[in-house]
């Protein structure tokens, strides 16, 4: 059973296709829009009786209401080597599979775009309706994907194809990128709604051994560092990871992103429904 | 000390001593980003340590296979003990005593077991020394090769017997008490001790020859000349043309000409023997400085062994690994 959370978002939404979301959209709802005379807007099924008689120009008066709009939904994942790290690709497909299944069961549009070096169109999904959720090809290979890009810089590319209206974008990464690169990306990014959500694994920082050599390699430099594990170099580790925790959240907080989602070694669905009600 | 490799071609090896530099030999595990991990001296400086053991490791075992040695050479050594071949003259003149006699209620101790009595005292206070016997009268008698053992000397000593027979012919004596010597490390002073009444010629090549070899094995000769009272002196230049009555003088004059360390001693009495055994123990006392000859020693043991210790560690590294977590 495909996981689902569900999203909310604080803006109205602009699309006109009806959906779960408040709009600005004028139209079949109940939230209350307005009175305007029966010539602005011919719909007589809506005459308010107490609006017409107060108007001083004697005007038949009708109610509007707003309708619920669509809003595009997007999953921007960042494939570089570093996300193919214990289960990071495993979390990065169950995240996408659980946005588009929630996509679809809001009524909204789901669009996935993943990025190396380049723009992965052959994984990538474009923005529709997608019923039932991640198509089970695409949903394949994601699973399957072996994450080895020495970058993300598609990342930036991929910013044009996510459309003109507002969009709720996911940002999943590990957030292993440079602070300006991922400045510049956070800026670019403004005109939509940005989750970033950080995928993490424990054994990054929490599960690393207490004792003994490890021999580090970093798939995107080549860079290589032996390590001798002890008891003071894993709190160090730890320490260097909930400082960047906290630099995400400031850089987030700085370029109009939300607040950061982390996914520490397992998507949990409901403390991302949790996330966006309480954000 | 000077070195050299049987085999220097694999010293081409040590070019793998670059290796470390290039590759850890620990299988890397992936991670996320460089950039997180952070500054650790420790494990800087292990890593280099490790790097460093194992290039050190592989330069000594490359050292080995090429099997250094150190080349044969000559080590100063300060000799205690000294080499001593008593060279015996066992001709019937030694029968007699001083004073020429050997019969009759005043005739004594004969030379010869004066000789006997005051060698083996001189032997006995002698305990470092390596001790040789050689008797000679009309041919040499090989008694006893170079040895320690005290009770073997004392009793070659008494082997030389009263019963002497037979003239004097010290050349093929001297060249078998020089033969003792051969094929021996120098140790120590080497001496040969001749006791004799009288002398003969010795032919001009065995003399050459005699010289050469005194020359060869670095030996002190000393005579102690046990001379009667009609005997000539050693110093007295003959005066007539007869050679027979002069060949203690020009044996005297020989040795003399050896090239090597020479005293004679005339002895005309017991006490006088005795003088001048004290005198040659005193000189045989003078330690000796020489010269060993040390062979090629093969040096490659030294390398494993460096290697084996420099390998340790890294063995101690690779049980410290942890490539899963």
């Amino acid at each position: 059973m495909i996981p689902e959370f569900h999203y909310r978002v604080r803006w109205r939404a602009s699309g006109a296709h009806p959906g779960r979301h408040a709009s600005h959209q004028t139209g079949g709802g109940y939230e209350f829009a307005g009175h305007v005379p029966l010539a602005t807007f011919p719909d007589p099924r809506n005459i308010d009786a107490h609006a017409t008689l107060n108007d001083p120009f004697g005007q038949l008066m009708v109610k509007t209401f707003r309708q619920r709009s669509a809003i595009p939904v997007f999953v921007l994942a960042d494939l570089s080597a570093s996300m193919n790290f214990a289960g990071k690709p495993q979390m990065l497909a169950e995240l996408a599979a659980a946005a588009a299944y929630s996509a679809y069961r809001s009524g909204d549009p789901f669009g996935l775009i993943v990025c190396g070096e380049a723009i992965r169109w052959d994984l990538s999904l474009p923005l529709r309706w997608h019923k039932g959720g991640l198509p089970s090809d695409t949903a394949e290979s994601l699973a399957k994907i072996r994450p080895s890009s020495r970058n993300a810089s598609a990342l930036g590319e991929a910013i044009p194809h996510l459309g003109r209206g507002k969009a709720l974008v996911l940002l999943v990464s590990d957030f292993h990128l440079d602070d300006s690169f991922l400045e510049i990306l956070l800026d670019a990014l403004r005109p939509h709604d940005v989750v970033p959500v950080a995928v993490w694994s424990p054994a990054e920082y929490e599960s690393l051994p207490d004792w003994g050599l490890i021999h580090l390699r970093d798939p995107e430099t080549g860079r290589q560092r032996r390590l001798f594990m002890r008891p003071s170099l894993k709190l160090r580790f730890r320490e260097t990871f909930r400082a960047r925790r906290e630099r995400l959240i400031e850089l987030a907080a700085r370029h109009g992103a939300r607040e950061p989602f982390f996914l520490e070694g397992r998507f949990d669905a409901e403390a991302l429904t949790r996330y966006f009600y309480e954000t | 000390m000077s070195f050299g490799f049987a085999s220097p071609w694999w010293l081409l090896l040590a070019a793998g001593a670059l290796l470390p530099w290039l590759r850890s030999g620990q299988p890397t595990a992936d991670y996320s980003s460089a950039t997180m991990i952070p500054e650790d001296r420790l494990s800087a400086a292990l890593d280099r340590g490790l790097r460093a053991f194992a290039s050190l490791a592989l330069l000594a075992l490359a050292a080995g296979v090429a099997r250094p040695y150190a080349l044969e050479q000559w080590e100063e050594r300060l000799g205690t003990g000294a080499h001593i071949v008593l060279l015996m003259d066992r001709s019937s003149s030694m029968n007699e005593n001083f004073s020429g006699r050997y019969l009759g209620g005043t005739s004594g101790e004969s030379k010869n077991a004066v000789a006997r009595r005051l060698l083996a005292d001189f032997v006995q206070r002698r305990s470092d020394d390596l001790f040789a016997m050689v008797g000679f009268s009309a041919a040499p008698r090989y008694v006893m090769p170079l040895t320690q053992d005290r009770e073997a000397v004392l009793a070659a000593i008494d082997s030389i017997g009263d019963r002497g027979h037979g003239i004097t012919n010290i050349a093929p004596g001297l060249a078998m008490a020089l033969d003792f010597f051969n094929g021996k490390p120098v140790t120590g002073a080497r001496i040969v001790l001749l006791v004799s009444d009288g002398a003969t010629r010795i032919e001009d090549e065995s003399q050459d020859l005699l010289r050469q070899w005194f020359q060869d094995n670095q030996a002190r000769l000393h005579w102690i000349y046990l001379r009667s009272k009609n005997s000539a002196a050693l110093g007295r230049a003959p005066t007539g043309s007869s050679e027979n009555a002069s060949s203690e003088y020009l044996l005297h004059q020989y040795f003399q000409s050896l090239g090597v360390p020479y005293t004679a001693y005339e002895a005309e009495n017991p006490q006088a023997v005795e003088d001048a055994i004290a005198d040659v123990e005193r000189l045989a006392n003078q330690p000796l400085r020489y010269f060993e000859k040390i062979p090629k020693q093969d040096l490659s043991g030294v390398f494993y062994a460096l290697a084996l210790t420099l390998l340790f560690p890294l063995l101690a590294a690779k049980s410290l690994e942890v490539r899963r977590w």
